[in-house]
């Protein structure tokens, strides 16, 4: 078992690996930039290295400072978290050759997910279902042309190394498509130095479903059932619930086995999320997320089984606390996303409490929010006997929560916590949109 | 160097995404440093709006009003001398000609020699030989010569 984890990350996201540290008996070496000095998990962690000044890129992004970090604090090792480098397999393999545990699947294996047609080309081989589009990066205009008459219209261009709607764009005919290409290359350029692009069918106003696996080393890929993300703002997941309403048991079953089918197929250990897009009954494979996710709580509530352990022991070479027959999906749970609006000193902070509620934070009354990394501060978590029992809790703990000094957006995520449309279940990924006109956001 | 061409710099300097600038020609050196570089967090969203108030500033420990903390660079194991056996490569009370290397930090087995940026006197070594040191931690106590 691992012995001395260091976190190389910041935030609620480090607060929640450390807290399973401690169930597990496991030493925590936290890494925190100087922007991060009095933070929560700064506080929380047996130890503590700083790495480097605010920017991300000389602190967090900063892998000579981290690996140092961990090797000298004597650790085993490393948890990347989310963001920052939790997908990037090179520095995966330097964890490694650090002579490291490195929390998270293969480099190799990372490597391949990161690049989206290999991921594809991966799930076709498996018989999973893939949205209709080119099979390969779209060499030129000519054959961007053909392909799109091909699928037909309206159609999606992505970024192979893509993520976060960067260098994604929707085509609606083919007198638009050589300019959007050009801007879609050019924007996957400068957010991932590859502007290879790919075409895909666009489902329109579809579902977004993700699946949760935990896998083991010793052969054991299990799925804690499915999480609906369809509420998003420019790419951005706001809300994710379990179940979704739209998923069948029938669904569920098929969507379960197509994601175990793949990561077994891929060798693929520790917590992992695949994606799809859902629409009338009918689901299409889109990405894997190697890493645990912001979003793991709500499978954890439905479910009873703790993500972070299941990640940590498989690392540790160890077996999965549960089997797939014994993988109970409970009620509803739901997650609401607080994000900061504005960095600053949080000057009162009260969270909300009670039956069935869980915050996932880093806040506390005098602690700094800096202005220089991801504006996730807070993630309100419930659950329910039912979607419609969990709704009204959720209203509940957003409007207890109090947090003062910053701005956020809680107040909008109350709005679409309350608004008739969210409450019927029966919207697609346009749901946003449909508030921003009703000026209610 | 005239102070236009020096101003010419310093904007284009203030412009670009660097964090710190060292610019040499015929024997003249200019240095250039931001406070606060520009933001690169992870693919996420947007930066958010800087605080009112600057965050306060780094503790550290107190030393006489005419002279300065050099501080760790990365993260590392703290060398005072080159080899093992070898004497230290400066001592209390030494005076330093700048680019006079004044310790190693070893980083992934990489010997990384740390210079002096300035002619300084060193005052005290705040440092164990052979400590772990974070980025930031107080190495020497110099006055500038």
């Amino acid at each position: 078992m691992i012995q001395s984890l260091f976190i190389a990350n910041r935030g609620e996201i480090a607060v929640r690996i450390i807290r399973t540290c401690r169930e597990l008996g496991i030493r925590t070496v936290v890494a925190f930039s100087q922007a991060d000095r009095d933070s929560l998990p700064v506080r929380m962690a047996d130890e503590r290295v700083c790495v480097g000044p605010p920017p991300a890129r000389e602190s967090y992004l900063n892998v000579r400072n981290l690996i140092t970090g961990a090797v000298l604090s004597g650790c085993d090792a490393l948890h990347p978290g989310v963001g920052f480098l939790a997908e990037n397999a090179a520095f995966a393999r330097d964890v490694r050759e650090a002579g490291l545990v490195f929390v998270g699947p293969d480099p190799d294996v990372i490597e391949l997910l990161g690049d989206k047609i290999r991921a594809k080309r991966s799930a076709q081989d498996l018989r999973i279902p893939v949205i209709p589009g080119s099979e390969d990066s779209v060499r030129d205009g000519g054959h961007a042309l053909e392909t799109a008459e091909e699928i037909g219209y309206p159609v999606m261009v992505k970024a192979a190394a893509g993520g976060g709607g960067k260098g994604m764009r929707i085509v609606r005919g083919s007198g638009e498509l050589a300019d959007i290409l050009a801007i879609a290359s050019h924007e996957a350029e400068k957010a991932f130095s590859d502007g290879t692009v790919y075409l895909e069918k666009y489902i329109e106003n579809p579902r977004h479903v993700e699946i949760q696996i935990v896998a083991d080393t010793l052969g054991n890929v299990v799925h804690l059932g499915e999480r609906d993300c369809t509420v998003q703002q420019n790419h951005q997941k706001l809300i994710e619930e379990s179940p979704s309403p739209v998923v069948s048991a029938e669904l569920r079953a098929r969507m379960g086995e197509d994601a175990v089918r793949l990561l077994r197929g891929l060798g693929y250990t520790g917590a992992g999320t695949v994606e799809f897009l859902v629409k009338d009954g009918t689901h299409w494979f889109m990405e894997v997320n190697a890493r645990v996710q912001v979003e793991h709580p709500v499978s954890e509530m439905v479910t009873g089984v703790d993500i972070i352990r299941q990640q940590l022991l498989a690392a540790s070479g160890e077996s999965l606390e549960v089997r797939q027959e014994e993988v109970r999906l409970g009620a509803y749970a739901v997650e609401c996303r607080i994000n900061a609006r504005s960095a600053g000193r949080v000057t009162q902070y009260v969270p909300p409490g009670g039956f069935g509620v869980r915050m996932d934070t880093f806040l506390y009354a005098g602690c700094q929010v800096p202005p220089w990394y991801d504006h996730l501060v807070a993630k309100v978590i419930v659950t329910g006997r039912n979607r419609a029992e969990g709704l009204v809790r959720m209203e509940g703990a957003l409007a207890d929560l109090l947090i003062e000094g910053i701005a956020t957006n809680q107040a909008a995520q109350r709005k679409i916590v309350s608004h008739p449309v969210f409450r019927k279940g029966t919207y697609g990924t346009g749901f946003m949109g449909e508030i921003f006109k009703e000026g209610g956001l | 160097m005239d102070f236009k061409e020096l101003f010419a710099l310093m904007e284009r300097f203030e412009k670009s995404g660097l964090s710190e600038l060292a610019f040499k020609r015929n024997g003249e050196e200019v240095c250039m440093k931001k406070a606060v570089p520009v933001a690169a967090g992870p693919a996420s969203a947007a930066p958010l709006p800087v605080p009112a108030h600057p965050p306060a500033a780094e503790a550290g420990p107190s030393h006489a009003p005419d002279t300065e903390i050099i501080r760790a660079p990365l993260v590392g194991t703290f060398f005072r001398s080159a080899a093992p056996d070898a004497p230290p490569l400066v001592e209390k009370g030494d005076t330093v000609k700048k680019g006079r290397t004044l310790c190693i930090l070893e980083a992934m087995k990489l010997m990384n020699e740390f210079q002096a940026e300035f002619d300084l006197v060193v005052v005290n070594i705040l440092m164990d030989n052979g400590r772990m040191v974070e980025f930031g931690a107080p190495l020497f106590e110099v006055r500038r010569a």
